[in-house]
């Protein structure tokens, strides 16, 4: 079975009397291993697509299997477990906490994994700040950081509890473009490495990072094809 | 779950710790309530201790037969118009009563006394029938009491009270010296053991005693006033109290129907009137404290929405790294409950130092184990009420929405 397989998914807004559909049937798999980028115009049903794989929102209507297990029907802690084990965010906005340390923010997913003891957290969080070569800021907060060392602190923070998909939108929105390719480089080396990626964007240059390109308009996929990185 | 409590108290501190101003203002309102909360118990603690102190001078088991209540609303005049006791009476009350183990009789009024260039004035000459040490609570500590056949005679023979022995023999012991009081010479017999203070003003350290016969001798006329003592079993205060005014209307040769022109007082009039003054201070004082301790858990509540309110986007980054509702409500709680228990701690701190300067200057007020736990238990009982609603507000939060908060 594939690691993501969503059939007929639906999401759909009642605003007043008109109904919105943002998402309006949408059939997607990705398998272990792809490293993926969902494209589309801004109310193409984009961000309610990474929503919903991120595992933030329940669809209206439709299937979503992640690892094999049934996530379109959870309730919030359920859904709560399921973005702490399986999925790692990485946000336009870092969405660091402003007064932690690089060390406590990569901690945080540690923490509420509840299966991990507080003693190993400290070294698994060094790791993964190692993994994206910040071994020498983990004291640093994030205001004393570039904006470049504040997405790397976010993308280990992303790793450290080790998920099945790592879920990236527009992770180069909010950089100059030469640290956006810097940041770009390290998901082409964590795709190397085994992880599955998904990117959202709506930059045609960041999304050719990617072996296959998803394009969604009006709630539908558009078109789903290989890119030139794709053997 | 453990792990969870440890990270949440870390967060709470730390952000305590950031808004410092903030965290001292709010946790001021549970400082207050608490110190009112604690002194108030440990007041009452102290009035309690102090007043259980004073009712060992009155024997549980006495009833004091005279012409005054202590307590009652009955009319002054009428009151006023009653007869003395008559001392005497004792002798028939012990013949005729089942319940009297002894009675005793006093009498007193105040005198100067001297003793060679020294004197003491105004004090108390109470005249007492030899059996007094048995219906009180006085020792004595050198010397002897007097005998009975001493009281029968009149002899004149005195006890001093400890000031009273102090101030007249600063040095040297007053056993077998000559004192006046008055214009009359007593042989000093003894001295009696230090007691303290009754209810905070009368003290048998700054009276004598001396023979009932010698001072119904001595002072002529309507002098003082006029108790009979009588000891009856402990556990059977309320049957003799019954027969006691029985026996004494008939010696009073007083009517069926008309009123008793006498009172026979008790221990319990006074615990019943203490208990009635506590309840009533207690409660009222109950009442502040608990407006206070309401006013503060409103200002925790309130700066725990602003907090939640400000928080939105860590809450958002939390929940979608996997934080459940439970561990969000969890963390905002655990702020809301640091906060008051903190309060709570400086407010035991502050009254502990308070009590102690109380104890030390006005009266014994200790601030007791239990008030001390009831007081953290409190706090930690505000911060949890006034953290609830904030904290399930933050733990609700759409993490969508919340991460997208400016």
């Amino acid at each position: 079975m594939s690691l993501i397989q969503v059939k007929d998914l639906y999401k759909i807004y009642q605003m007043g009397n008109t109904e919105v559909r943002a998402l309006d049937g949408v059939s997607l798999s990705i398998e272990q291993n792809e490293y993926i980028s969902i494209m589309g115009p801004s109310g193409s049903g984009k961000s309610t697509l990474m929503n919903l794989l991120g595992c933030l929102d329940t669809p209206t209507n439709g299937e979503f299997f992640m690892d094999g297990i049934n996530v379109a029907t959870m309730g919030d802690d359920e859904l709560a477990h399921i973005r702490n084990k399986k999925i790692g965010f990485v946000f336009q906005t870092f969405n660091l906490l402003p007064k932690s340390t690089s060390l406590r923010n990569v901690e945080l997913p540690l923490i509420y994994n509840g299966a991990i003891k507080a003693a190993d957290r400290k070294g698994m969080a060094i790791q993964a700040l190692e993994r994206v070569r910040l071994g020498d800021r983990i004291h640093h907060k994030p205001n004393e950081l570039s904006g470049g060392q504040r997405q790397r602190v976010a993308v280990a923070r992303a790793l450290v509890n080790n998920p099945a998909i790592i879920l990236a939108d527009e992770p180069t929105g909010n950089l100059d473009s030469k640290t956006g390719e810097e940041i770009m480089a390290l998901f082409d080396e964590l795709h190397k490495q085994g992880n599955t990626i998904i990117l959202v964007t709506h930059e045609e240059h960041i999304a050719e990072h990617a072996h296959r390109v998803v394009r969604l308009l009006d709630g539908k996929i558009a078109s789903d094809d290989l890119t030139s990185r794709a053997r | 779950m453990r792990s969870f409590f440890w990270e949440n108290l870390r967060i709470a501190l730390s952000e305590l710790w950031g808004h410092k101003t903030r965290s001292i203002l709010t946790g001021t309102g549970i400082v207050i309530g608490i110190i009112a909360v604690s002194l108030m118990s440990t007041l009452i603690n102290g009035v309690d201790t102090l007043f259980e102190d004073s009712m060992k001078f009155l024997g549980r088991g006495n009833l004091y037969i005279e012409k005054w209540p202590w307590f009652g609303d009955e009319d002054w005049w009428t009151l006023r118009n009653r007869p003395e006791i008559e001392l005497d009476m004792a002798d028939d009350i012990k013949e005729r009563s089942e319940y009297a183990l002894v009675v005793a009789a006093e009498r007193g009024r105040s005198a100067n006394l001297s003793y060679q260039d020294l004197s003491a004035e105004n004090i108390f000459i109470h005249g007492v029938t030899a059996n007094y040490p048995e219906v009180s609570t006085v020792d004595v500590e050198f010397g002897r009491f007097f005998t009975e056949s001493e009281d029968r005679t009149g002899a004149q023979v005195v006890l001093l009270g400890s000031e009273v022995a102090k101030n007249l023999f600063p040095q040297g012991n007053p056993v077998d010296k000559m004192i006046f009081a008055g214009s009359k010479r007593f042989r000093v017999i003894g001295v009696l053991a230090e007691m303290g203070k009754f209810m905070g003003s009368f003290s048998n350290d700054t009276q004598v005693l001396i023979p009932l016969a010698t001072f119904n001798k001595i002072f002529h006329g309507p002098w003082g006033k006029r108790t009979i003592t009588v000891k009856v079993p402990e556990d059977r205060v309320d049957e003799a109290k019954e027969e006691l005014r029985g026996v004494i209307r008939v010696l009073r040769g007083q009517k069926p129907g008309e009123k008793d022109n006498f009172a026979v007082n008790q221990q319990n009039a006074f615990r019943q009137t203490y208990q009635g003054i506590k309840l009533a201070i207690g409660g009222t004082g109950m009442v502040i404290t608990a407006l206070s301790l309401l006013v503060g858990g409103i200002g925790i509540a309130n700066i725990m929405f602003v907090s939640v309110k400000e928080r939105t986007r860590e809450i958002g980054i939390r929940k979608a790294l996997g934080a459940t509702k439970g561990q969000i409500q969890g963390q905002f709680l655990i702020e809301a409950m640091v906060i008051t228990a903190s309060g709570g701690l400086v407010g035991l701190i502050i009254s502990t130092l308070i009590s102690l300067a109380i104890s030390k200057f006005i009266f014994p007020a200790n601030m007791s184990f239990g008030v001390a736990f009831m007081a953290i238990g409190l706090s930690i009982a505000v911060g949890l009420f006034a953290g609830l609603a904030p904290a399930r507000k933050g733990a609700k939060l759409d993490p969508i929405e919340a991460l997208r908060y400016e």
